[in-house]
Order: C-alpha cells, then sequence, then structure tokens
C-alpha cells in the first residue's frame, strides 16, 4: 500500500529540486547523493534519536526500493546517512536519479505523516526550508 | 520663678527600619484544571520536581501539559526524551489533545532524544548535553523523560557516586541557568526512601490508581512542595481529551467569599408548604425532602425551581435517576414550563450518571454549573441516585464531600433542596440515613399513610433551623396541578407518622402550640 499522498509527493519533488539545483552533472560522475534526507537528518535525529531516525530512513528505503530497484542498492549506515552497496555510476539516467531521491523523501514524509499528522510533519520542514513548506493556513 | 525653657525638645521620631524585602516566588500555570489551586498557586519559579507514578496515570501528559502552558519563544520549553517513549510517540498521542498546540513546535518547545548518550552509560557526557542544549536555548522549563530510566542505566553501571553527582550537578545547573525543572519517572513508593533525588527535589507530585472493585479512578498527591501551601491528600485526576483535569479534595472552595445570611425567605412555590415553613425557607438554607418512592419528592422539587423561575432566580437541577426530557415533561404534565428558562439560559438540568463518576468530580460540575449561570437554587434529585452514581471507592467519600459542597455553597447564598428516598417502615420514621444535621438545615418528610383502606400521603415539617414551622401532619395529592396541599390536617387520626394511624374518639391532650384550626379561631377573635 502506497501511502504517499500526492501533496508530500509534491513537496518532495520540490525540496529535491531545490536541494539539487545545478549540483548534478547530466550524467552521473559522482556517488549519488541524498540532500534532502542528510538535511533533515540532524533534526529527525535530535527529535527521535540516531537508532530512531535510523530505523524510520531504512522503511523508507524499503518502501521506495519496491517502487525504484536502483535504490536497493543502498542502506542506511550507523550515522544515519546513506551508502550505496555498489558501484551505480553510469548505470543510472539522472531523471532516474530524480525520480529516486523523490520517492525516497516522499515515502520518508508519507512515514512522518502517519506518525506525527501533516501539519506536524510539514511544521518540522517548515524549519529547515522555511519558504518551501506550505504555511500553516494553507494546511487542510 | 521657675526658669523658663527655651530649649525646644526635638521631637522622638520612630525610626523606621526598613525590612529587607523577601523574594517573591513567581508561580508557573501547570496548565491543568483544578492543579494550580491544590498546588497552592503554580510550580514555583525555578523549581526541581519529580513527576513520580507507575505506567498509564499520566506523567507525560502532565509534563506536555505544563510545557504546553508555559513555553515560549522566548523562554521556551526544552523535553529531553530519554528510553521511554519516543518522541515520536509522544507527538503522535499527545497532539490529540486539545492543550497541544503544533505551532509552538520547534521554537517554544523542543523534543531532544539522549537515548544514544545514556545507552552509553556515560553521564558526564549526558549532562554535558544537557548543558549544552540549556545554554543554547535559555529554557525557562526542562524536562527529562524519563528520568528513571537514566537512573537504572547509572545504576547498572555500578557508580552511585556518578549518579549523586550527575543529580547535584544537573539541580544546581538548571536552578542556576533559572530554568523550572521537571523530572518524570516511573517510580513505586517504596522507592523514595534513601533516594537522594527525592531529598534535592523542591517538589513531588505522586500520580496513581486505585482500584476499586471493576473501578480505577487515578488519583493525584502533591507529597512535597518547598515554600507553597499545597493541600494535602489525595486528589482526583481525570484524563479527557483536554488532558489532564485535577479535582481538588476541598473543591477549590476553601476561601471562597460567604454570602452574609439574611431573613429573606424563599416560595416553595406551594402556598399551604409556605405557610407551614412560617412564610418560606430562608435563603441559603439546605433543605431536605425525605419520603419513600412515588411520594412526590421530585415533584415538589420542581415546583421550588419554578417558582425561583418565576421570580427570575437562576437556577440548577442535577439529576441522576430521570433523563432531563423526562424531568422537563413531567414538569409540564404539572403546567411547569421548563422548556423555556433551559433555552433561555435561565435553567441548566444536569444529567450525571456515567460510570466510574468521582464524587468530587461530580461536585465541581455542579459548581461550575451554578457558577456559570449565577444559579440560587439548586436542586440534587436524588442523594441516593447521586452516590449510586459515583465509582465504588468514592462512596466512603460522599459524605464528606457533599457536606463541604453543601456548606460552601449555602455559604456562597445559594438555596439548596435535596431530595433522599427513605423506606417507610409501619413502626418507626425514619428522615433519611445520611447525617442529617451536617447536610441540612431544614427537613420536610413525605409519608404514606393507610386510611380509610386508602394509601394517601401527608407531608410535615421536621425541624427548621432558626425558625418556628408548623407541627401540623398536612394530607396532600398530587394532581395536574403538581403537589397540591389539603388538609388543614388530619385531626380524627392519631399515629399518622407510623403509617397505621387510628381514628380518635376521645378528646386529644392539649397540643404544646396551638394547632392551625384553632390559631385561625384566635385570630378571628382578636380581629373581631
Amino acid at each position: 500500500m502506497n501511502r504517499v499522498t500526492p501533496k508530500m509527493r509534491e513537496l518532495a519533488e520540490r525540496l529535491i529540486a531545490y536541494e539539487t539545483k545545478g549540483r548534478q552533472s547530466p550524467l552521473l560522475k559522482t556517488p549519488v547523493s541524498f540532500p534532502v534526507s542528510e538535511k533533515l537528518r540532524p533534526r529527525l535525529t535530535t527529535l527521535m534519536g540516531k537508532f530512531g531516525f535510523h530505523a524510520l530512513l531504512s522503511r523508507a528505503l524499503a518502501l521506495a526500493g519496491k517502487e525504484v530497484p536502483w535504490l536497493r542498492a543502498f542502506q542506511v549506515n550507523a550515522e544515519g546517512s546513506l551508502e550505496s552497496l555498489d558501484k551505480l555510476e553510469g548505470s543510472v539516467h539522472p531523471d532516474e536519479i530524480f525520480e529516486g531521491r523523490v520517492v525516497l523523501i516522499a515515502q520518508l514524509l508519507g512515514l512522518l505523516e502517519a506518525f506525527v499528522g501533516e501539519k506536524l510533519t510539514l511544521n518540522l520542514l517548515r524549519e529547515e526550508w522555511p519558504s518551501l513548506a506550505p504555511p500553516p493556513e494553507e494546511i487542510k | 520663678m521657675k526658669k523658663q525653657n527655651n530649649v525646644v525638645k526635638p521631637k522622638r521620631t520612630k525610626k523606621t527600619v526598613s525590612q529587607p524585602a523577601k523574594v517573591t516566588i513567581r508561580k508557573l500555570p501547570t496548565g491543568v484544571r483544578g492543579l494550580d489551586d491544590i498546588l497552592g498557586g503554580g510550580i514555583p519559579e525555578f523549581s526541581f520536581n519529580i513527576i513520580a507514578a507507575t505506567p498509564g496515570c499520566g506523567k507525560t501528559t502532565l509534563a506536555h501539559q505544563i510545557v504546553f502552558a508555559n513555553a515560549t519563544a522566548q523562554k521556551p520549553a526544552l523535553y529531553f526524551t530519554v528510553l521511554g517513549e519516543p518522541a515520536i510517540k509522544m507527538l503522535r498521542y499527545q497532539q490529540q489533545f486539545s492543550f497541544f498546540d503544533e505551532s509552538k513546535l520547534g521554537k517554544a518547545v523542543r523534543f531532544i532524544n539522549l537515548s544514544d548518550l545514556v545507552l552509553k552509560n556515560d553521564l558526564n557526557a549526558v549532562l554535558a548535553e544537557i548543558i549544552k542544549e540549556v545554554t543554547t536555548a535559555n529554557p525557562g522549563i526542562v524536562v527529562v523523560d524519563s528520568f528513571r530510566t537514566v537512573m537504572r542505566e547509572a545504576v547498572a553501571s555500578g557508580s552511585e557516586l556518578d549518579m549523586q553527582s550527575f543529580i547535584q550537578g544537573l539541580t544546581q545547573f538548571l536552578t542556576s541557568w533559572e530554568a523550572t525543572t521537571f523530572l518524570v519517572g516511573e517510580y513505586g513508593e517504596a522507592e523514595i526512601r534513601g533516594n537522594p533525588l527525592f531529598t534535592i527535589a523542591d517538589g513531588l507530585i505522586w500520580l496513581s490508581q486505585v482500584t476499586e472493585r471493576n473501578s480505577v479512578v487515578r488519583k493525584l498527591q502533591v507529597m512535597k512542595l518547598r515554600g507553597q501551601d499545597s493541600v494535602p491528600g489525595l486528589h482526583t485526576i481525570r484524563i479527557s481529551a483536554n488532558g489532564l483535569q485535577a479535582f481538588s479534595r476541598t473543591l477549590g472552595l476553601v476561601g471562597k467569599k460567604i454570602f452574609p445570611k439574611g431573613r429573606r425567605r424563599l416560595s416553595m412555590g406551594i402556598p399551604e408548604l409556605d405557610k407551614m415553613l412560617g412564610g418560606g425557607i430562608f435563603e441559603g438554607d439546605s433543605l431536605l425532602i425525605a419520603g419513600p418512592s412515588g411520594t412526590g419528592k421530585s415533584a415538589l422539587s420542581t415546583h421550588f425551581i419554578d417558582e425561583g423561575l418565576r421570580q427570575g432566580e437562576s437556577a440548577i437541577v442535577a439529576i441522576f435517576e430521570e433523563r432531563p426530557v423526562g424531568y422537563v415533561e413531567r414538569a409540564g404534565s404539572f403546567g411547569l414550563n421548563l422548556k423555556k428558562p433551559q433555552k433561555t439560559g435561565k435553567l441548566e438540568i444536569l444529567y450525571l450518571r456515567p460510570l466510574d463518576l468521582s464524587v468530587d468530580e461530580t461536585m465541581q460540575e455542579i459548581l461550575d454549573a451554578v457558577e456559570r449561570i449565577g444559579a440560587k437554587r439548586l436542586v440534587i434529585d436524588s442523594l441516593v441516585g447521586f452516590e449510586m452514581a459515583l465509582a465504588p471507592g468514592f462512596r466512603a467519600d460522599f459524605r464528606e464531600s457533599l457536606y463541604r459542597m453543601i456548606g460552601a455553597l449555602t455559604g456562597a447564598g445559594v438555596t439548596i433542596l435535596s431530595t433522599v428516598e427513605v423506606e417507610d417502615t409501619f413502626t418507626s420514621l425514619s428522615f433519611s440515613h445520611y447525617t442529617i444535621s451536617f447536610l441540612t438545615d431544614d427537613i420536610i418528610r413525605m409519608r404514606y399513610v393507610e386510611i380509610d383502606g386508602q394509601l394517601r400521603k401527608v407531608i410535615f415539617i421536621i425541624k427548621m433551623r432558626g425558625s418556628n414551622h408548623s407541627k401540623d401532619i398536612r394530607e396532600y395529592v398530587i394532581t395536574d396541578k403538581g403537589l397540591v396541599v389539603i388538609g388543614p390536617r388530619q385531626t380524627d387520626y392519631a399515629r399518622l407518622t407510623t403509617g397505621a394511624p387510628e381514628p380518635i374518639n376521645q378528646p386529644q391532650e392539649a397540643s404544646p402550640e396551638p394547632k392551625e384550626k384553632k390559631l385561625e379561631g384566635v385570630l378571628r377573635r382578636v380581629r373581631d
């Protein structure tokens, strides 16, 4: 069951686009990075602890891996960062990378939404990206 | 000649010594209704407190309420979570309560997870992290939940000295940083003894669950609170959609202004009964109507309420047996319209019959209603139903609490009519199994009597504090106009109070006071 709402999917797209703007070469030369989850990591670790964040991201990765096969090559390390088990260089098209990142973040946001609700999830995001997350009055 | 002394003596002035002002301790609101009164005004600012309980008593909810009631962006609250309930789950559940304000999260209320540090058994690192966060945020409130797990890990690591040093360091640091601190933990009562934490703490709030037969009731006790006059004893708490609510044993009535008792008499709405009462009952009295089932106690109380409404007074009816709709309909069958005053807010009918009702919260509900509409008349119909609606564990406290509530309300000028069902025996006359003199100023008794092969009803006044009253036993009927007293009295029967009177054929003994007929005769002669 995919719990990701169109709103979270759209939000994930905006966050990925914002964080990766002008940073990726058309063809992948460096290991795939996940700037949004990296940016969320300290905040969520403060809230949930290292283990808690690790567990949440692992779950999001497992769910996202069902939709985007290349994500299955990743795992969450002890610090809560995503690292690749295999070398993906050149084997994944940039569009697919974008889609994979969006799906992963959308799953992460979907999990947060399921646990603490849309309002608190957007509150958390607003702390990190004040201009990107919709203000409370827009949240219905 | 005496030499005039021109020396002007300096006037002796009283030397005023200014006393150094004692420190004023600001009290923080808890955000828990009723708890500030119990605490003696609130939580002392910069105090170091423990909220202790076994699981499921509401510790975390209490801590959250305090946090949300006080945290601001300028003076935030830091909520350190440690191995207990993860913050994400806390947020999930606590947001269900009405006090939860998500707009405060992040800026005013910050959650910080210390689990990883605690798991390393490094108390110094835990303390250093708390110091770092507190120094950065400059919070007004600091919560560590659960502190017990911090201690458990410290004990497991085998160094009690480290633990004591940690507690000492934490206390000193947080107090110096002007933070009001709450350590939340699962403790048993046996753990209080010899635990340095409880010695150091300024305040100790203990929550518990009391089981009585099938009922479970949550209780709160302020075991310790330095520098404040808290209300001792166990107080009932209830967790609802609004979070915790506390019901003080004193119902928050201590120190309330006493209404000066005048001699104004209130009509009962039944003219003949008013006459028997010497003109009505005194305002601010507590009147008990005792009688067996079906004698018309509720009908009488409805007249009392209706009369008050006619006089422009607001009224509360607390019923436990009949439903409000039925109560209003029955009043309508007597020609008394209670629907209109209900709509205009002059009358509130409280139907109180939930399971596991605590006596204090029921009384609080009545008190709230009285205050809400400024009621001058209150009917409790009936005391037996009230007692039955309570959780078994509260029945023992019923009379004590009822006494406090009646005393406080009558003291505030509210006139109370309570009904009580008593069983009629045909050998004696009982008033009620309650301690009458403590609860009531006046008592009216209704009972069945067997006369001429009919079960008829009689009414008489047993007691009226501070006033004379009719000693007659009057017959009454309940018609479509309600309760109608007829009589003037049954003169042809003796032993009416036993319920099995006997006809009198011989001359009676002179009564100690003139009976109504004779009195009327005397008055007629005086007039003539």
